[in-house]
Formats: C-alpha cells, sequence, structure tokens
C-alpha cells in the first residue's frame, strides 16, 4: 500500500513516515503544496494524509486537484485547525476522514487501515492475526474459526490492536480511540483495563494465544 | 431628566423671577403716572373751582358743599397758601370697600372767609391696572412657555437627531459587526466631533478585537504543531524494546502530560470561539437523542462506579443551539456529575422543553457560588484530571446564546439547570 504525506512540519512529517512505514506501508512525502501537486499528478496513491495549512497553498486545493484527476485514493486531512468550516469543507471536498492535531500516531495508523479497507474491498476483506480473524463486514471474530461473542468496545479495541501490532498503544490513545473527546471527562483510564481484561478472556477461552502484553504504566502492546 | 426638559426647566425658572420684577416695575411705573395725571387734573380742577368761587354770590348753597369728591367746609383754620396733595382710603357705600382716592385740600378764603376746600379723585383704577399688568405679563409668560415647549421639542426633532442617530448605533454596538459601523458627517459641528471620536474609537476596538480574536486562535493553533510533534516522538520512543520499566513510566507521563496541555489548549480556544459567537444558531439541535449518546459513551463509566441513574427525558426537546456547542454543554454537565460522584452514588436528570437539570450527590462540600463558573477553580481533593474549564464553558455557552445556567446545592445533592 502506497501513501502520500502532505505535511510541512518536517519533525512531524518524519514521525508519520517512521510510523506508518513500520507499519508496512510505503511512504511518500511532500513538504508542500507545489510538491503535493507534482507528486499527485505523477503517481497514484492508495492513502493520502494531507495537512491543511501549506507553505503555497491549501491543502483543501490538493483534495480539490485529486478530485479533478478522478484519484480513488482515500484521504485524510490532519489540521492544527480544529475548527468545524475547514472539517465541514474537507469533507464536502471529498476528504475521506479528518484528524486534529496533536493526535496518535496510532490512531492516525487505525484509521488509514480502516480507510483502505472501505476503500479497496468495499469492507469485503478479512483481516488476520495467526490465528484470529475478524470480518468487518458482518463484525465476526474468528479464534482458530470458531467465532467468538465481543462486545461493540472489544471488537473496536482488537481492530485497533491488529492495525498497530507490535507497537505500543497507550491508553490515552485507547481511550481516544474508543470514546472521542467524551473521554476527556472520565477522570481516569480504568474502564479500558476492564475492556481489555475481558477481551483477553475470551480470546483465551476460545484456545487463543495471550497477544495483549501490558507495558508498565503506559499501555498495552498486541502480538 | 431629558437635557432638553432640564434646560427648559431652567429657562422657566429664569424667566419667573423676571417677568415678576418685570411686573412690579410696570406697576411702579404706571402707578407713579396716574398719581400725577390725577394731581394735575385735581390741581385743574381747584384752579376751575377758585375762579368760580370768586364769581359766584355771597349766598351761594355751593359755600357748605359734602360729597366725597368735592368739599368745601367753613373753618376757622388760616389759610393755606399752597395746596395739599395725599392719598387716602374711603369707605364706599355701594361696593362696602374701602377705595382709593387722591386728595388735594387747602384752606382758602372766599370774600373774606375761610373755607376748607377739598377735591378728590377715584384711583379705582389703580386696581384694574394691576390686574391688567398681571394678565399681561402671565399672557406674555405662557405665550413664551408655549413657544419654548414647541421650539425645543422642534429642535430636538431636529438638531438632536443625528445625536440619537449615533446613540442608537452605539446601543445596537456588536463586537463582531463592528467593521460596518461608521457614523455618519452631520451638519452639526459638535456631533461631527462626537462621531469623529467615535469612529476612532470604534475602529480601534475592532482592531483590539480581532487582534485578540487572531492571537487566541493563532497562539492555541500555532501551539498544536508542536504538541503534535512532541507527541509523536513520544509515541515513537515508546517503541523502542531496549526501554526499562522506569524510562516507560516517564515517557507515559509525559505524554499525560502533553495530552493535558492539548486539552487545556482546545478548551481555551472552545472558550474564545464561543465567546467570538463562532458558532452561529442556524437550527434547532434536539437534546434529547444528544442525552442519550452521552448516557451511552459514559455508560462504562456509570456501570464502573455502580450509579443509579433517574431520567425523565421529554421525547423531544429542541433548543436554539449550535449541535457542537449542544455536545459540549451535555457532556460536560454529565460528565462532572458522574466524575465527582461517588461510588453507589445518584444522579437524576430531567429535560424537558426548556429546562435541562442534572443532579448528582458527591463527597465534594457545597461550591461556592461566587466559584463555581471561574475558570481555573478546581476543587483541589483529588480530581487531577480535571482542567477547571469544564463549567466556565458550560457558562460561557449559557452567557453567549441565552440560556440561564444556575447552579444549586439541595440535601446533598448538586443540582446543575440550564433554562432557555
Amino acid at each position: 500500500m502506497k501513501l502520500l504525506i502532505i505535511e510541512d512540519e518536517p519533525s512531524l512529517r518524519n514521525s508519520i513516515r517512521e510510523y506508518l512505514e513500520h507499519q508496512g506501508f510505503i511512504c511518500e512525502v511532500a513538504a508542500d503544496f507545489r510538491e503535493a501537486i507534482d507528486k499527485v499528478g505523477d503517481y497514484e496513491y492508495d492513502c493520502i494524509v494531507a495537512d491543511i495549512g501549506l507553505p503555497f497553498g491549501s491543502g483543501l486545493d490538493v483534495i480539490r486537484e485529486l478530485k479533478t484527476l478522478k484519484s480513488k485514493a482515500g484521504i485524510i486531512i490532519i489540521s492544527a485547525k480544529d475548527s468545524l468550516e475547514d472539517k465541514l469543507s474537507g469533507l464536502e471536498l471529498g476528504a475521506d476522514d479528518y484528524l486534529t492535531k496533536p493526535f496518535h500516531l496510532s490512531e492516525l495508523n487505525a484509521r488509514i487501515n480502516a480507510l483502505l479497507r472501505r476503500k479497496n474491498f468495499d469492507g469485503n476483506t478479512s483481516i488476520s492475526f495467526f490465528e484470529i480473524t475478524i470480518i468487518p463486514a458482518s463484525k465476526t471474530v474468528l479464534v482458530h474459526d470458531k467465532s467468538i461473542t465481543l462486545t461493540g468496545k472489544e471488537y473496536q479495541l482488537l481492530v485497533y490492536f491488529i492495525a498497530n501490532q507490535h507497537r505500543v498503544v497507550t491508553k490515552s490513545a485507547l481511550a481516544g480511540h474508543l470514546w472521542g473527546d467524551a473521554y476527556d471527562q472520565a477522570g481516569s483510564y480504568d474502564f479500558i483495563y476492564t475492556h481489555i481484561k475481558n477481551l483477553r478472556k475470551k480470546m483465551l477461552e476460545a484456545g487463543g494465544e495471550d497477544y495483549i502484553k501490558t507495558v508498565y504504566g503506559t499501555g498495552y502492546r498486541f502480538g | 431628566m431629558k437635557l432638553l426638559t432640564k434646560t427648559t426647566l431652567y429657562f422657566i425658572l429664569i424667566m419667573l423671577p423676571v417677568f415678576a420684577a418685570g411686573a412690579y416695575y410696570l406697576f411702579h411705573k404706571f402707578n407713579k403716572e396716574i398719581k400725577h395725571e390725577t394731581d394735575e387734573e385735581l390741581v385743574n380742577d381747584q384752579l376751575e373751582w377758585l375762579r368760580y368761587l370768586d364769581t359766584a354770590s355771597l349766598d351761594n348753597p355751593i359755600f357748605r358743599f359734602h360729597t366725597q369728591e368735592f368739599q368745601l367746609i367753613p373753618t376757622d383754620q388760616p389759610i393755606q397758601k399752597k395746596f395739599k396733595l395725599k392719598g387716602v382710603n374711603l369707605y364706599q357705600e355701594t361696593e362696602d370697600t374701602q377705595a382709593p382716592f387722591r386728595e388735594l385740600s387747602q384752606v382758602i378764603s372766599i370774600h373774606g372767609k375761610n373755607y376748607q376746600l377739598i377735591l378728590r379723585k377715584s384711583m379705582i383704577e389703580k386696581d384694574d391696572l394691576a390686574k391688567n399688568i398681571i394678565t399681561v405679563m402671565l399672557l406674555a409668560f405662557g405665550g413664551l412657555l408655549v413657544f419654548v415647549i414647541l421650539s425645543n421639542w422642534f429642535i430636538s426633532r431636529n438638531i438632536w437627531s443625528p445625536f440619537y442617530r449615533s446613540l442608537d448605533k452605539i446601543r445596537q454596538l456588536q463586537l463582531n459587526k463592528m467593521e460596518t459601523l461608521q457614523f455618519n458627517r452631520t451638519p452639526t459641528h459638535e456631533f461631527n466631533q462626537l462621531n469623529d471620536a467615535l469612529n476612532q474609537m470604534t475602529d480601534r476596538i475592532h482592531q483590539d478585537y480581532i487582534n485578540m480574536k487572531e492571537l487566541t486562535e493563532d497562539a492555541a493553533h500555532e501551539m498544536q504543531t508542536p504538541l503534535a510533534i512532541a507527541q509523536s516522538k513520544l509515541e515513537l520512543l515508546l517503541q523502542d524494546e531496549n526501554l526499562s520499566e522506569e524510562q516507560l513510566k516517564n515517557i507515559g507521563q509525559t505524554s499525560e502530560e502533553l495530552q493535558r496541555l492539548s486539552r487545556l489548549n482546545h478548551s481555551l480556544l472552545l472558550l474564545a470561539k464561543i465567546e467570538n459567537q463562532q458558532y452561529p444558531v442556524t437550527e434547532q439541535t434536539d437534546l434529547h437523542p444528544v442525552l442519550l449518546k452521552y448516557l451511552s459513551l459514559f455508560e462504562e463509566l456509570i456501570r464502573e462506579k455502580e450509579l443509579t441513574v433517574d431520567t425523565k427525558l421529554a421525547p423531544a426537546a429542541p433548543w436554539p443551539l449550535h449541535p457542537a456547542l449542544a455536545d459540549i454543554l451535555v457532556s460536560n454537565l454529565l460528565g462532572n456529575a458522574i466524575k465527582y460522584n461517588y461510588p453507589e452514588g445518584r444522579i437524576s436528570i430531567t429535560l424537558t422543553q426548556t429546562s435541562l437539570t442534572i443532579s448528582n450527590t458527591s463527597n465534594l462540600p457545597e461550591i461556592p457560588p461566587a466559584n463555581v463558573f471561574q475558570r481555573f477553580r478546581k476543587s483541589n481533593q483529588g480530581y487531577s484530571n480535571s482542567n477547571g474549564l469544564g463549567l466556565a464553558i458550560v457558562k460561557k455557552i449559557g452567557d453567549s446564546y441565552r440560556i440561564n445556567i444556575r447552579y444549586q446545592y439541595r440535601n446533598g445533592l448538586h443540582i446543575f439547570t440550564a433554562t432557555c
């Protein structure tokens, strides 16, 4: 899968690239509007991650250009401006998703994965990790080909973990993924632990391995 | 009191003594004139009489004459060379009053005999004179009053109209619509000066407002990028398998603090945006589904604390509020009710067409009313996840969109009510 990351901050660009490449994506980068326009004109990408505020132009115009080129690439906007107008006009222009800075790299990765699945296979594909198989279309989870019943939150957790396999995922990233902005109100992340405990138990009961490792004081690593 | 009423009143107060003095002067002057005229007539009459008496025969009955106007009485007094003039009051039988008279008296000699001659003329006109003068003065004063009031009204409508136009404009002033505000030229120098000053003032305020707005937005915006970079670097650092537990813990904590900073930044930006009315009310937002959404989002939290939630929700409660703000209002109030509750506590939620009440049990004492909606006034009782802006944001939404937000403490319950 080939990605284009359009971001003018070199440090952030490199972080995103490093994380996504580690997850198996081929990443191209563009540092400004002109470079972005050149690259989207020259190559096909599966997904484009675009910042809105760029030197020499706007990320929104890159989206317009992509639409005139009839590109099939999925588009995720990453913007520091948490402004509703930006979000709405981005989505109206044909962007598929919108992330406000600062975001967790694991969240960006999970969104790219979900978007690519939707775009390329219309959701008719399965996600596999050793003995675990997930069929997103029906939200079914199979362990050793045996279906297990998960709650909505447990299912979301598992998909998130598999997308970010072998990486340390922080508790706040998990909370943000499951509850969005509302998790500010939680007061603690204890309730994540409950979900993870249940997920782990269900997987073990179905004869699966225990892939969820607790990383001391920080979060979890899957696989 | 209106400026015009005031000037009119002062004008009347000044005119009143002036008119009174004028009336007194006129009365005095006329009175003197009349007296003078009457005296002259009396002297003339006397001359006529003396001439006539000189020629009259001795047995004439006139030599003993007694009326109010003319008296000729024999006397033993010596002859007076000069007549005397004075004013007297005499009883009038027909009118049963005293009436003023001028009197000329002299002892004269007619055919060798001495007589007291008294000639009188009624001064009854004097009273009429005073009455007339007062009437004329009152008429003039009243006329002037009517004239002054009418002209003031006219002046107020015409000359003062630019002033009232400017005043109306100032009253309807809104910070975000200031750039279109212009105080126009008027034909009056003073109002032009006022309008020039107002133009300069509003321009300056508008400029300051724009600067402030941009600063808040830019500052918050600019802060997000370094936060995003730091956040991403920490996340990458976490992936290093050689890190000790202690190091992981430190990175985790740093990352947490960065999150907090970012949330704080987000909240401050939100406060500024609400204050700048950047969330226009374009539609009605039904609070009922919003409440259900957050009740389900917070489901785990509620279950974990084993809280009992009573709900009395109207099937539909459309409020004039931007959907994003409706979300914030509900999530902040409900989130607090959960966060500050104790295990196995209670929350009750009542939603009607015009009001939303959320009350909860808590170990926290009553919040002093002065502090409840203040920024950064958080309880220091071990709720480190609070940034102290939640209720300030709720209050700001209330103030900016005419929703009344009230806090009460009753029977150990913290009660927040929003009324639109």
